[in-house]
């Protein structure tokens, strides 16, 4: 046979094969039917791929943590896979996957954007996946449960909660300077005033925060609108039923200002705080001698001390104490609440072990971890941790006296947040003299 | 080679060279000497301050690095970049090339209008093509009853993630090729036309030969942005144990702890690795004179 | 057999022996029914969880890489199969045709429906009109944003253009090193955006006093100096600039690369005739290497200025935008859709964003239309 015979041999099966094979594999694409299993289900159904994905905002750490606990404890006793994933930038990646419908579950810290989830269609409520809410309620406290309701529904499950009223300090170098724990805000400023005369800075304070700068100001805030106006008007606050430039706000604005810009308060100054990053914020306090004395910051800041020195102990090296009441009182606290974006029998089996008292004492075991829990079951020896072990003590009884309150600024829609953070540091920076403008502002955002 | 081009690289030429070469490395060489530093000295002083005593070891340590490639699966993950680069790199080229030619050198309605509609989807921000985009991956799209695009379930898979970077290179690769492919000499194509080959040929035999330094350039760019991808990987793959890419796990690492100097710079350069050897490595592809051979013979 | 030119122009068929022709035909049936299977399952072991991921993801490449090849040689082997007449007017479309698909399902739908949220309120539900265009040009955030963002667009690829430009021409003098220069000046873009926003955050790094000295290097000259440590970033209007020179310190090594291989394109006899002639160097460079690397210049300062429209991280990762006074559009965009759940603004915004790349699609029109016209 010849070359050229060979040649056309070819070219001619070439001719023939081309077409079937075309057809064959346009046929194959279309007769394909999902084999991954899933039907199409409602809005927002994710396929059954035998995985069961939490989002979380976590920081490394402790998502390490809590999958090594989901691991030993739920992952090794059923068929499915339950992964902890963190995600950067979380407002925008939970946004992007509830409207895509690829949201198994979310850990969300904010009230706010559970309730606009559940406005959007994009979560299950917890009585549509089978809970009963009073059963819950006796877990969690109503107030807490009741902040993910939404036109009657529960729609958010508190997973986390943290503390915010509480005020740092360097207790070796504060008891040997022979200061005291102030158990009164009259007390805290003559202690500051004590400090100053002493010849060094009482507080330090740092709001920076990258796109979120200003919110540990907000946290301050809130803490005063408790001390200064109780809670009935804070929860009039948040609600929006009083304005945001309302007298008692403003007199809670104008005890942060006391603590801002009476001369010598600040280490660097009221106006550096809002460049200074939070987590640089407790550094001084560190140091020998300590620049500063006092830091009021959420539970949280504890993992960060490890940057300035090694080998802090809690409870010798530092230590803490609830911020002292003015007029009222209460315990500001935030937390995190699961929302579940698929009703795969397999997320609500997950949900339901990850609620339950093994689970949540077994993360509390991890010292890695801040995270507390709100289940108020879980008692405080289940906490590796004993700043956290004290916390949780605080919070489960604020959440059985309803006397604590959660984050106002997680709770309200997020441009009145965005601009409450913005307003705090126009006032940091401005002084009291732009204070009701920035009131204002604020007041507009919620138009 | 040409004679004329290394005729003057003269002291001014030199000096020039070196100083902007100085500055641009300044900031890296910030950040490598970070990475080599124990976390509580990164936090507390200035890297130049090592400078002044090299030799001190107690200063050094490799501790950051062995955290960054210890971490969260780094194997599986150098796995899954590569995975999502090297097609995500190949498939806009590929496209993009038959289409610059087409672009160029074919003759067809509308190939102006559509070339120039192309070129302005680059500015379109690729934010705002994450939700539709998922929504469609996850549950198709029809149109007046009739299903427009299939429901292929392509969240999570490889396929998706490599679909959504080929379109988000495109104009850009197109545009890109286009100019350079729409430069070459037209009597080398005329000649190959009369000769009797079709378009096909022309484009496989002769026009890729000749674009090999645009093409070199566009791979380098196209690859280098989808390695150094977070957001699209996040959305598209996620950051599962399985699933996640280099950058989603080096993030992990650090979380919002912006002030973790010591472990961004080893991982920012861990990430830097790979794609300065595709760098180095598709150097010698920028050859002068490559079409000056062309046209004479 | 005979000879060729018979052969061609009439084929005969070679004989064959009936079992073979029999088994070439099982042959081609098992691939055509096979080689879809085998890609049907390739792509599904992609997906699998188990097996191992070396293996996963050498199937993937595969998959990607050769998958595209296969679509366009077998789309041509379709288009030759068609009628003469056909042939050559269908063959274009076919060749940008898979372009032109993904370009309308995974950008151009997302554009539509940009534009059409743009009139709708900020859940995208209801219509409102030209509301949300009136918020975007009165809102004072917003009109800063305007004016940063006309800065950038004009500031950054001028010094891009020009530093890539100058060190490309000067580099290509060098006999030896001019690979490492180059790699030096290309380096910041094997960074991620991260890694240059680490970078720089480094440098501009601030702490006031009694927070420890400043790890930064601008606060540590600034400080041995004798001075006070500043918040670079957010020293208003200048913290703009600060943040510009980092998108310079990673673009101008995209500029540089292309104009180099444009300037290598150019043929030594035009420039050796030129230096023979008496011509200076800046003589050279002005009126012979500019021109003929025109068309390239247009390509890189486009794309550089399109970039520069679409800034987003770097000014959102080094501080608050609306606190600094840094806000441009695309940050603002991406603010009001994400951050504040505002649909409306942000679509408007992004409407904005793609009105104002017009101007420079119609000088790249203008220009192709002249390039058209010498050939």
């Amino acid at each position: 046979m010849s070359p050229n015979g060979d040649k056309e041999m070819t070219m001619r099966m070439r001719r023939l094969l081309i077409p079937l094979f075309a057809f064959a594999l346009v046929a194959a694409a279309c007769g394909d039917d999902d084999d991954a299993g899933g039907d199409g289900g409602d809005g927002g159904d994710s396929r059954d791929t035998g995985r069961v994905v939490l989002m979380t905002a976590m920081e490394p750490e402790e998502v390490d943590a809590v999958q090594k606990v989901l691991d030993d404890l739920i992952n090794s006793e059923v068929d499915y896979t339950a992964e902890v994933e963190a995600a950067g930038n979380f407002e925008e990646q939970l946004q992007i996957r509830a409207e895509g419908g690829t949201l198994d579950l979310a850990a969300v810290p904010q009230p706010g954007a559970v309730r606009q989830l559940a406005a959007d269609g994009s979560i299950v409520a917890l009585e549509d996946l089978g809970f009963d809410i009073d059963e819950l309620e006796e877990l969690f406290g109503e107030y807490f449960l009741s902040l993910g309701e939404y036109e009657g529904k529960h729609y958010g499950m508190p997973t986390n909660i943290n503390l915010k009223s509480m005020v740092w300090y360097p207790k070796d170098d504060f008891d040997a300077a022979g200061y005291e724990v102030p158990e009164t805000w009259d007390e805290l400023i003559a202690l500051s005033d004590q400090i100053v005369a002493d010849g060094s800075s009482p507080w330090c304070v740092g709001f920076e925060s990258e796109g979120a700068t200003g919110w540990p100001a907000t946290d301050w805030m809130e803490d005063l609108v408790l001390r200064t106006a109780g809670v009935e008007v804070y929860d009039q606050w948040v609600n929006h039923e009083i304005p945001f430039d309302d007298p008692a706000i403003k007199k809670a604005a104008e005890y942060f200002g006391e603590i801002l810009f009476t001369d010598g308060y600040v280490l660097g100054g009221a106006a550096a705080s809002a460049d200074l990053a939070f987590g640089d914020a407790p550094g001084p306090m560190f140091q020998d001698p300590p620049g500063c004395w006092l830091h009021r910051q959420a539970s949280f800041i504890n993992a960060f001390f490890g940057n300035f020195a090694e080998g802090l102990e809690a409870g010798v090296d530092y230590d803490w104490f609830p911020l002292p009441p003015i007029d009222k009182d209460g315990t500001l606290f935030a937390g995190e609440f699961t929302v579940v974006g698929s009703d795969r029998p397999e997320v609500k089996d997950f949900l339901e072990r990850f609620i339950d008292e093994a689970v949540q004492c077994a993360m509390g075991a991890d010292e890695a971890s801040s995270r507390i829990s709100p289940n108020i079951n879980v008692g405080p020896d289940c906490y590796a941790n004993d700043i956290l072990a004290d916390a949780s003590v605080v919070l489960t009884d604020a959440l059985e006296n309803d006397t604590g309150r959660f984050d106002a600024s997680d709770m309200m829609p997020p441009e009145v947040n965005s601009q409450f953070w913005t307003g705090m540091i126009e006032y940091v920076r401005g002084g009291p003299s732009v204070l009701d403008k920035v009131l204002a502002d604020i007041e507009a955002a919620w138009n | 080679m040409s004679v004329g081009a290394n005729k003057k690289a003269g002291w001014f030429v030199k000096g020039t060279i070196l100083v902007v070469c100085i500055i641009w490395l300044f900031p890296t060489l910030g950040v490598l000497v970070t990475s080599f530093r124990p976390a509580a000295e990164a936090n507390t002083s200035g890297w130049w301050t090592t400078l002044t005593k090299p030799f001190d070891t107690a200063q050094w340590t490799l501790e950051n690095y062995r955290a960054v490639l210890d971490a969260n699966g780094f194997n599986n993950a150098l796995l899954n970049s590569l995975a999502v680069a090297i097609p995500a790199t190949v498939m806009p080229i590929t496209m993009a090339a038959f289409a610059a030619y087409a672009f160029s050198w074919m003759e067809f309605r509308g190939r102006q209008v559509m070339f120039v509609l192309v070129v302005a989807l680059m500015v379109v921000p690729l934010q705002m093509a994450l939700i539709p985009i998922l929504r469609l991956y996850n549950g198709g799209a029809e149109l007046f009853g009739v299903t427009v695009f299939p429901d292929l379930d392509l969240n999570g898979t490889f396929l998706g993630i490599w679909l959504a970077h080929t379109a988000f290179g495109l104009p850009l690769a197109t545009y890109l090729l286009r100019n350079y492919i729409g430069s070459l000499p037209s009597s080398i194509i005329e000649s190959a036309k009369i000769d009797g080959a079709d378009h096909f040929t022309i484009f496989t035999r002769l026009i890729v030969p000749l674009s090999v330094p645009a093409l070199a350039a566009f791979t380098i760019f196209q690859f280098l942005w989808v390695w150094n991808d977070l957001l699209v990987a996040y959305v598209f793959l996620g950051g599962t144990r399985d699933n996640r890419v280099v950058t989603i796990a080096l993030q992990m690492l650090s979380g919002s702890r912006g002030q973790d100097w010591h472990l961004l710079t080893a991982a920012a350069f861990v990430t830097m690795a790979l794609p300065l050897a595709v760098f180095f490595s598709l150097q010698r592809y920028f050859v002068r004179g490559l079409t000056a051979g062309a046209v004479k013979g | 057999m005979t000879d060729g030119p018979v052969q061609q122009i009439t084929p005969t068929e070679p004989a064959r022996s009936g079992a073979e022709r029999v088994l070439r035909l099982l042959g081609a049936v098992g691939v055509l029914v096979g080689l879809p299977l085998l890609v049907r399952w390739a792509f599904d072991f992609t997906k699998s969880r188990d097996a191992n991921r070396l293996a996963i993801v050498g199937v993937a490449i595969a998959l990607g890489v050769l998958g595209v090849f296969a679509l366009f040689w077998l789309m041509d082997q379709i288009v030759d199969r068609l009628p003469r007449a056909w042939r050559e007017t269908v063959r274009p479309y076919v060749f940008v045709g898979p372009a032109l698909v993904v370009l309308s399902v995974f950008l151009i739908y997302p554009v539509v429906n940009t534009i059409l949220i743009s009139f709708k309120d900020r859940r995208g539900d209801r219509w409102v009109g030209l509301d949300n265009y009136e918020f975007v040009f009165t809102d004072p955030s917003m009109l800063r944003s305007l004016r940063n963002t006309a800065m950038w667009i004009v500031v950054v690829p001028a010094v891009a253009l020009v530093v890539g430009l100058l060190f490309a021409t000067l580099a290509d003098r060098l006999q030896r090193g001019e690979s490492i220069a180059k790699s030096v000046i290309f380096l910041p873009m094997a960074i991620s955006f991260v890694g240059a926003a680490v970078t720089f955050r480094l440098i501009y790094s601030y702490r006031p006093e009694g927070f420890g000295s400043n790890v930064g290097v601008l606060n540590a000259i600034w400080t041995a100096l004798g001075n006070e440590p500043v918040a670079w970033l957010t020293l208003r209007p200048w913290n703009n600039f600060f943040l510009m020179v980092i998108m310079i310190w990673m673009q101008t090594g995209f500029a540089m690369v292309v104009l180099s291989s444009a300037i290598k394109a150019i043929p030594d006899e035009i420039i050796e005739a030129a230096r023979i002639d008496g011509a200076t160097e800046w003589q050279v460079f002005r009126h012979i290497t500019v021109p003929s690397i025109l068309p390239t210049i247009t390509v890189v300062t486009t794309y550089m200025v399109i970039n520069a429209l679409k800034v987003f991280d770097i000014v959102f990762v080094m501080g608050a935008p609306e606190n600094n006074g840094t806000e441009v559009v695309a940050e603002r965009m991406l603010t009001w859709f994400f951050s504040r759940q505002n649909q409306g603004y942000g679509a408007a915004v992004a409407v904005v964003l793609f009105i104002a790349v017009i101007p420079v699609m119609i000088a790249n029109v203008r220009r192709f239309r002249a390039e058209e016209a010498i050939r």
